[in-house]
Formats: structure tokens, C-alpha cells, sequence
């Protein structure tokens, strides 16, 4: 879709967005009411219980680490955390719900009432603040795989089956008011709510996995107008890239809809990363009575203060916060220290690095972070943990360049010899021979047996050709197997042509 | 022959019979298998007999003793159990179609506990379909007749519980109680039947009916048969969120101090309860006699709000109920629909063709007074009056230790009676149903024969939270100004053949 048709609907149309996220708490080494281990995948049905397989007669006990982590994640956006709270019963059947109902929450949500600031764009961008309605905790269900059909989706399957692995697993609930007015700044929450998430610690957030699930309520309304329009509600979208197109197509969906003198139905739709299009999945015209009732099964909650200040002291420094220390402490851009503070094991990564190689090299070391060591990542497809690169070799590898050691663009081999074999910077250099000369005695020799040998272009150079010091340069280079320090080189070449 | 009769032998002295080498656990095994062979036929308490577990369980205690070692608390003490309790090695049907084959594959903590205390689990007991009813009539498997009147009813909804102990097939026996369903079948059949206070035995394992309401507890011929029972299954699980970290006493040993210096209250305005015969309301004032006359201070009180109790149990009850019930789906285990289109399709079929009628009833009383729009005035009313029936008894026990009632408005009834009038049926809860909404503990011990139809009558004995030790030294001194004959007609007609007393 072209951009320029967003931006001529969103010219006269006002989009109201506001985000449902699902985050599982993989933090958690058990389910959310039982003693199964949470991870993602395995042998179906391996990691079950009476409890989490629901059998007659099992009954849910609490995870106090989940409950503690999920405040942790009211504490971190500004959340009211409830003293009183207490589970709920949300009833439907569908098969990959072992009990036909879902223990969650209802009207005493364990956080409320927070807000979350975000930047939009780059240098330029604007600052814009979104409501946190409620943060509350429920168990995961389990998973459908579909038979026969196409894409594993239920149209055309001949039968079903279900993993309950995942069920119970304790699955933590954001809803934001509708503040959010463009799938940019959708985009924006969502992956400031990733980062904070990650700097918590409280799961994965792995988007293709489903461990962070982002699902939007898109609505348009005429610009002015104060009425909000339907909404439908777009789910699958296992990317940013994903929320942001998804977003982006229902409302320009909406707004043919509604040029087209037709109305928005209120409906859930399914958002086709190859198709690129959202397709309608089921009506919500009839809504669901799901019979909330207050789960007998636990007792009501009743935390102490003093609790939540201890859990406070436990929140750790989040992105914002870690990026205005990156920019006081170490001078670094902006732009990169967001983007370094951003991702929880690169900042990690980052000040690692940091640490041993000393502040006053940070801006080096950032430099290598966001340049090679991101292209790197990029062209693999990988995480910062998978490589073999460590924050010590970024640090040996800024000192070698630091104390000449080494030339920039030798550098640049060491670092790839890096990638591929895991070895430290130190010991390719030794192994290569790649040490660089800078002293001038030894580049002098090298340089006057380069101009005796070549007496035509030292004339011509003397003549006024000062361009032809690069063939002097790259000659002695080759001599010295490139091991000389070219601005040593450099600066002998001319003052022997020019003294 | 074993030549045990075990409708004369309480728990305690089998265990040290045993201990003694007068006889074995197997022998134990054996007097309950007979009976159940001379009775069982007629009575139809038990679903399933578990003799292989039983004989193992034996031969555990029979080598114990072999090797010196000491015997727990009940010790070769033949046992049956409810069949919603899991035990592995049973079926757990919950005397339902809908789990007909369900095959255990965890232990009930009760249950679990009952048996390290060296208990022999004879066999799973009858009961109305998913503990709903008062009769066992709603059992998908026959009901459960009265050992002293096999034209009557046992009560229910632990009917087969209350019945093997009433007929000597097992000593002790395991209910579950959510608005009576262990002190009326007590009642009915002249046994002990004793509600815990909510938390105090663990709920895990047992099929839920009413999560905040149920509470597993023992039936026993004696008080303290039921208190040694009490003792092996009590205490906090992790299991369970809703068990009490609160100690467990020693409750057989508090049985002896008598009733001198009790407070006892008569609830007398539940007195003039709809359908309360007079001989029922003069048990309470025969009993209050009896506790003057040994020295407890007798007084009166009422619960206003006790009333209310029958409606805000048929709210809540069912509530919890239709949702507990949703499991039962036809996807994971028990019934399948055979023929089913679609998924809907296979959730009405299985359902509809594996819940009785009773169990239909309750699960859309449940899911109306649930829905939106409903909520609030049923759901929400009836949660109101629960708090006001906890605010009387916690009033009432500023000024009593006990408190008295009859258990149920009149005795045992005749099949069919009432079965096509389901209001009537709830009746026979009047007074026992306000405890469980209430969550403290209530015991009912039996307190004479009715003059006009021979069948037993039941005290029902109200303590406070977690003062089961009060209540059962209150029973257990009724319980020997009473003098009660617990052996029905219809077991004294088999002879006696050796007794322990």
C-alpha cells in the first residue's frame, strides 16, 4: 500500500487505535497455577498435569513469582497497583481450553491506570503519551493444530488436535486506552513496551513465537468529529513490521468502506502477512457473555504495601533512563544511545565492552556495535546472543585501533576473521603478521628504496603531480605487506619528496 | 468366615486388635466383603469394590506388625470412599454417565492421607450424579438403599457413604458435604456424619460441585471413629489454596472432657422452619435438656438471616457448579457423542447424553444466574446473603460454643417421594446448608429412633470456625447420655457374630 494513500485518509479521517498486548511470562520457571515447567515447543502434551490438563477434581494454586512480576510491569509504566485483587472465571468452550474456562481477571486487575511516553520518529519526531488502561495476569491456552486444511487455519480441516504444553502458562494482559493515532506510533509502543519488558526480564517477547502477542482495536472517524467509529480487532501480526502494515491496511480498509457509503462491521480479522490484507475471521456483532465469576478456587488477594515497595526497589534501570546515562556519561549521539538502551542484551553487550575497555572509549565501541557488528547481525538474521562475537573482542578490537596497533581497515578483517571463527582480535593479528609499523626509521628504508626505484614518477610528483602520492603510498603499503601506519607512511612519503 | 462383625468394632479397636495379633488386616478385608456380599446386593452402596487394593493395603499393615513396627491411627480399618475422590486404581465416575469410564490417574489428598494412615479402601461409594441431590435417587447407577428401611432413601448426596458404615461393609467412610450431603445422610441412617470448616481437609482431588462450598469429611459409627478420621485427613496442601495452614489437633483426645461449662444456643427460630415435624423439634429440645443435665449452659439464639439460606445456596451452589461442570466436554476424557458434526455439535451430544437430569438443571440454573443482566440480582444478591448468614453465626458465637438444630426437617422418606418435586428435595437442606454458606464446621449425631416410622433421627451440632475440637467433645458427650443403638434391624438379622465392645 502506498504511503501517500495513508497519508491522504489519515488527511481527513482520524484513526483510533488502542493495543491488547499478550506477554507470557517465560521468566517464570513454572504455569501459572501448577508445577509444569513453561518453555516454548517440545513433544506435545509432555509438559502437562492434572492441573493444567484440567482433569476432574485439580485445582489451581497461584504463582507468586508471575504475580510479582506482573506488578513489576505496572510499576515500570506508571500502573496503580491494586492492594485488592483477585482471579476471575471467563467461560467459553473451545477445545484448546482444558476447563472451558479461563482463569483471568476481571474487574480487580493487579495494575491500572498507567501511561507510557513515546517518541515518533527520529530527530524532528514528536513525543506523545499513551494511556495504560489495566495490566492483568491469566493462564495461556493451549494450541490447535489443523488437519487438512490450508495454512493449518480451521477453514477446510478435516480434524483437530491439541497441544496443551502451553496451556497454563502464565500469560500477562496489557490493554492501552485508544490513544494511539497512526500505526507508526503503534509501532513505537509496541517496541518501547518490548524494551521495557525485556529490561525487566519478564519474558522473551518473541514475536514469532508468540510469547509477545499484539493484537489492535482500529477505528476512523471524520476529522473533528468526537463519536468514535467500529472497531474491528487485528490479530496475528507476529512482527512490528507486521502491526504496522496490518494497522496501516484496516485503516485505509475502513475508509474505502466508508467512502464507499458502506459501514464498518464490528468484527475480528485476521491480518495475512503474505496476502498483506486483513480478512474477517468471525462477527463480534453478538457479543460473548463470558459469565465472569469471582474463581473460588483461590482466595482473594490482599497485598501489603510494604510489598509493592519492595518489589519497586527491585525494578531495575529502564531503556529511557539507561539512554539519558548513555548520552551524560558517554557522550554518544542521541540516536544511538536509544537505539543501543532499546535492546536489553545490547546495552548489556554495550556497557560490557565499556567496562573493560574504559568510558573514554565508549563512543568507539559504539560506533563498532551499531556499524559492523549490527550489519553483521542483520545480513545473518540473528540476535546479539547468537554470535560469536563477545564484548571483550569489541573492546580488544576499539584498544588495537586506539594504540595504532592496527590500521582501521585491518580492523575491519580482523573483525570479520572474528565473526567467523570466535578467536580474540589479538591472537588473528599475531597470526597473520598483521602488526602495524609506525616507526619512521623502518618506513624511511622502505620508502627511499620505493623512490629509487621509481625515478619517472618522482619526477613527475616534484613536477607538480602531487596526486601520484597514493601510488608511493600503496607501494611502500605493498612492501610492508600492509602492516605500515598509513598516516606514518604518509607523512614520511612527503617529507622525503617534498624535503 | 472372618467372624469380625464390623458394625460392633470402631476403628480404634481393630487398629490395636491388630496390633494385638488378635486378629489381621486381612481378616479385616475379609469382614467387610462379607458383608457386603450378605447386603450389598440390596443396599447397592458401593459402585466399584477395590479388593486388590484393599488386600495390598492389608498385607502392608499385616507386614508392619510382622516386623514390630508401630501401626498408624487406622490401621486394617476397612474404608469406603465417595466416588468423586480420584484414588489411581479406581474408576472415579462421580455416578455419572459422562465419566462412566473414567479411570483415575492421581490420588485424592484426602484420599491419599486416609490411606497412609493405614485405612484399607474397600471401595468406591453410590451418590447423586455429581454430589446433586439428597436422596442418591440421581445416581446414573441405581440408588442406594436405606440399611434400616430398605424402602427409604439413605439420604444423600453421600447416600453410599453414609450407608456402608450404617451397614457394617466398612467403619469409616469418606463424604463430601456442600450443602449437607454428609450430615443428612448421617441423619438418615443413624450415623455420625461431620462437616470441616472450609480449608480444613483438602479439596484437591475430589470433582468439584460447589468450589467455595464443598469440604470432604468422615461418616463413622462413632464420634470418635469420625475424629480419628478427622485427624488422618485434615490439614493444609499445597495443592489446594483454599486449605488452612491452621495446626490439626488431636481431636480424639479431647473427647473424654464431657460438656460441663458449654455454651450451647438452640436456634430456635429455624425451629419453626416449613415441614420441620414436631418429633424432629423435639429432638433439639431433648437434646438441650441432655446438655443441662450435664452441665453445659443452655441458652437460645437465632439466625434471621438463615432463612435466606436455601435460595442463596441455589444460587450460588448451581453457579459454581455450571462452571466446574464445563469441563466435562467430550474432548479430553469421559463421554463422547458418537455422531457429532462439529465441535458445538460434540459439546451438546456428549453433554446431553452423559448429564441426568438433575445435573441439567443445576448447570443452566448456574449459567442464567451468571449471565449478563443476571448477575447482579442473582449472583450478587445471594452473595449478600451469604455475608449476613456468616454476620449471625459470627454473632451467635460471641455468646455460645455450640449451637443446635435438627440436621433435616423429618426422617429417611421412600423412593420416588419427592423426586418430581425438586423444591421439597432442597427442603431436606434447610438446616445444613447455611454452615456450608457460613464455611464453619457441623457435625450430625444420631439421637434416638422416631417413634411412628422407626428410622433415625439426626442432632445436627454447629461449632465455630476451626473449633472442631469443642464440637466433637459436644458430640461425643451427646453421643454417650444418648445411648444410641447404631446397628439397623437388618444387619442384627444376619447375627452377630463377635463383637469388640
Amino acid at each position: 500500500m502506498a504511503k501517500d494513500r495513508l497519508a491522504e485518509v489519515l488527511a481527513r479521517y482520524e484513526a483510533v487505535i488502542g493495543l491488547e498486548i499478550h506477554t507470557e511470562i517465560t521468566a517464570s520457571a513454572t504455569k501459572m497455577f501448577c508445577g509444569c515447567p513453561v518453555a516454548f515447543g517440545g513433544e506435545p502434551n509432555t509438559r502437562v498435569c492434572p492441573v493444567c490438563l484440567g482433569l476432574p477434581g485439580a485445582l489451581p494454586v497461584p504463582n507468586q513469582a508471575a504475580i510479582e512480576w506482573t506488578v513489576l510491569a505496572g510499576l515500570a509504566t506508571d500502573c496503580d497497583i491494586a492492594l485488592a485483587s483477585q482471579f476471575h472465571r471467563k467461560q467459553y468452550f473451545y477445545p484448546d481450553m482444558p476447563k472451558d474456562y479461563q482463569i483471568s481477571q476481571y474487574d480487580l486487575p493487579f495494575c491500572s491506570g498507567g501511561s507510557l511516553e513515546i517518541e515518533v520518529g527520529d530527530e524532528g519526531g514528536y513525543r506523545t503519551t499513551v494511556g495504560i488502561t489495566r495490566i492483568h495476569l491469566e493462564e495461556d491456552t493451549g494450541k490447535m493444530v489443523h488437519v487438512g486444511g490450508s495454512e493449518g487455519r480451521i477453514a477446510g480441516a478435516t480434524h483437530s488436535l491439541v497441544d496443551f504444553n502451553r496451556a497454563g502458562t502464565p500469560l500477562m494482559e496489557l490493554v492501552t486506552e485508544p490513544d494511539i493515532r497512526t500505526p507508526e506510533e503503534a509501532r513505537c509502543f509496541a517496541r518501547k513496551l518490548r524494551s521495557i519488558w525485556l529490561a525487566l526480564g519478564i519474558s522473551d517477547c518473541n514475536m514469532e513465537e508468540g510469547s509477545m502477542r499484539v493484537d489492535a482495536n482500529v477505528s476512523i472517524r471524520p476529522r473533528g468529529a468526537t463519536e468514535l467509529g467500529v472497531k474491528s480487532e487485528v490479530k496475528n501480526m507476529n512482527s512490528f513490521k507486521a502491526l504496522h502494515d496490518a494497522v496501516a491496511y484496516e485503516i485505509v480498509r475502513q475508509a474505502d468502506v466508508l467512502d464507499g457509503g458502506g459501514r464498518v462491521v464490528q468484527e475480528t480479522r485476521h491480518w495475512d502477512a503474505g496476502a498483506r490484507r486483513t480478512s474477517g475471521l468471525r462477527s463480534k456483532e453478538e457479543a460473548h457473555d463470558y459469565r465472569y465469576f469471582p474463581e473460588p478456587d483461590m482466595v482473594p488477594f490482599a497485598f501489603d504495601p510494604e510489598w509493592v515497595d519492595s518489589l519497586a526497589c527491585r525494578l531495575p534501570e529502564l531503556p529511557d533512563a539507561r539512554r539519558d546515562r548513555y548520552i551524560a556519561a558517554f557522550g554518544l549521539p542521541k540516536h544511538d544511545a536509544a537505539l543501543l538502551s532499546a535492546e536489553y542484551a545490547q546495552a548489556c553487550f554495550f556497557e560490557e565492552a565499556v567496562e573493560i575497555a574504559g568510558a573514554d572509549r565508549a563512543k568507539q565501541i559504539a560506533n563498532w556495535m551499531l556499524g559492523e557488528l549490527a550489519a553483521r547481525l542483520n545480513a545473518d538474521g540473528a540476535e546479539i546472543a547468537d554470535t560469536r562475537i563477545r564484548p571483550p573482542m569489541i573492546a580488544e578490537i576499539v584498544a588495537l585501533v586506539e594504540d595504532g596497533a592496527i590500521s582501521g581497515k585491518q580492523a575491519k578483517d580482523v573483525f570479520a576473521e572474528m565473526a567467523e571463527t570466535g578467536d580474540a582480535p589479538g591472537a588473528i593479528v599475531e597470526a597473520a603478521g598483521m602488526k602495524q609499523v609506525s616507526d619512521t626509521a623502518a618506513i624511511e628504508a622502505v620508502a627511499a628504496a620505493v623512490l629509487e626505484a621509481n625515478p619517472n614518477e618522482v619526477a613527475s610528483y616534484r613536477a607538480g603531480k602531487s596526486g601520484l602520492i597514493g601510488f608511493f603510498v600503496g607501494a611502500v603499503m605493498r612492501e610492508m605487506r600492509g602492516q605500515g601506519n598509513p598516516q606514518v607512511v604518509n607523512d614520511v612519503l612527503r617529507r622525503m619528496l617534498e624535503g | 468366615m472372618s467372624g469380625i462383625d464390623l458394625s460392633v468394632f470402631p476403628a480404634r479397636q481393630i487398629r490395636d486388635a491388630i496390633a494385638s495379633g488378635e486378629f489381621s488386616a486381612r481378616e479385616a478385608a475379609d469382614a467387610a466383603y462379607e458383608r457386603i456380599d450378605a447386603l450389598d446386593s440390596d443396599v447397592h452402596a458401593f459402585l466399584q469394590l477395590t479388593p486388590e487394593l484393599a488386600y495390598a493395603a492389608a498385607d502392608r499393615i499385616d507386614a508392619l506388625r510382622a516386623a514390630g513396627e508401630d501401626l498408624p491411627s487406622l490401621a486394617g480399618v476397612p474404608a469406603g470412599i465417595k466416588d468423586n475422590m480420584n484414588l489411581v486404581g479406581t474408576r472415579t465416575t462421580c455416578a455419572s454417565r459422562i465419566l462412566g469410564d473414567y479411570e483415575s490417574v492421581y490420588d485424592c489428598t484426602a484420599v491419599r492421607r486416609l490411606l497412609d494412615a493405614g485405612a484399607l479402601p474397600i471401595g468406591k461409594c453410590n451418590m447423586d450424579e455429581f454430589a446433586f441431590g439428597s436422596s442418591t435417587e440421581n445416581s446414573a447407577y441405581g440408588p442406594t438403599r436405606n440399611p434400616w428401611d430398605l424402602d427409604r432413601v439413605p439420604g444423600g448426596s453421600s447416600g453410599g457413604s453414609a450407608a456402608v458404615v450404617a451397614a457394617g461393609m466398612a467403619s469409616i467412610s469418606l463424604g463430601s458435604d456442600t450443602g449437607g450431603s454428609i450430615r443428612q445422610p448421617g441423619a438418615l441412617t443413624g450415623t455420625v456424619g461431620l462437616k470441616p470448616t472450609y480449608g480444613r481437609v483438602s479439596r484437591y482431588g475430589i470433582v468439584a460441585f460447589g468450589s467455595s462450598l464443598d469440604q470432604i469429611g468422615p461418616f463413622g459409627r462413632t464420634v470418635e471413629d469420625v475424629a480419628l478420621t478427622l485427624e488422618a485427613i485434615a490439614g493444609e496442601d499445597a495443592m489446594d489454596a483454599t486449605s488452612s495452614p491452621e495446626p490439626v489437633e488431636r481431636y480424639s483426645e479431647a473427647l473424654g472432657i464431657g460438656a460441663k461449662g458449654l455454651r450451647v444456643g438452640v436456634v430456635r427460630d429455624m425451629l419453626a422452619a416449613e415441614g420441620c415435624g414436631e418429633e424432629i423439634r423435639a429432638v433439639v429440645d431433648q437434646a438441650a435438656e441432655t446438655f443441662a443435665a450435664l452441665g453445659a449452659e443452655v441458652g437460645s439464639v437465632d439466625l434471621p438471616n438463615a432463612k435466606h439460606g436455601l435460595a442463596a445456596y441455589y444460587i450460588i451452589g448451581p453457579a459454581e457448579a455450571s462452571s466446574n461442570l464445563a469441563r466435562f466436554d467430550g474432548i479430553r476424557y469421559g463421554h463422547r457423542a458418537a455422531e457429532a458434526t462439529d465441535v458445538l455439535d460434540l459439546y451438546m451430544r456428549s453433554r446431553a447424553e452423559g448429564f441426568g437430569p438433575e445435573s441439567i438443571r443445576r448447570i443452566m440454573l448456574g449459567t442464567y444466574a451468571l449471565s449478563a443482566g443476571y448477575y447482579d440480582a442473582y449472583y450478587g444478591q445471594a452473595q449478600k446473603a451469604r455475608t449476613r448468614i456468616i454476620e449471625d453465626f459470627r454473632a451467635a458465637f460471641e455468646r455460645f460454643d455450640i449451637l443446635l438444630t435438627p440436621t433435616t426437617p423429618e426422617v429417611a422418606f421412600r423412593f420416588g417421594e419427592k423426586v418430581d418435586d425438586p423444591y421439597t428435595m432442597y427442603l431436606n437442606d434447610y438446616y445444613t446448608i447455611p454452615v456450608n454458606l457460613a464455611g464453619n464446621c457441623a457435625v450430625s449425631v444420631p439421637s434416638g429412633l422416631c417413634t411412628t416410622t422407626g428410622m433415625p433421627m439426626g442432632l445436627q451440632i454447629i461449632g465455630d470456625y476451626f473449633a472442631e475440637s469443642t464440637l466433637l467433645r459436644a458430640a461425643a458427650a451427646f453421643e454417650e447420655a444418648t445411648g444410641f443403638d447404631s446397628v439397623p434391624p437388618l444387619v442384627k438379622a444376619l447375627g452377630v457374630a463377635k463383637g469388640g465392645e
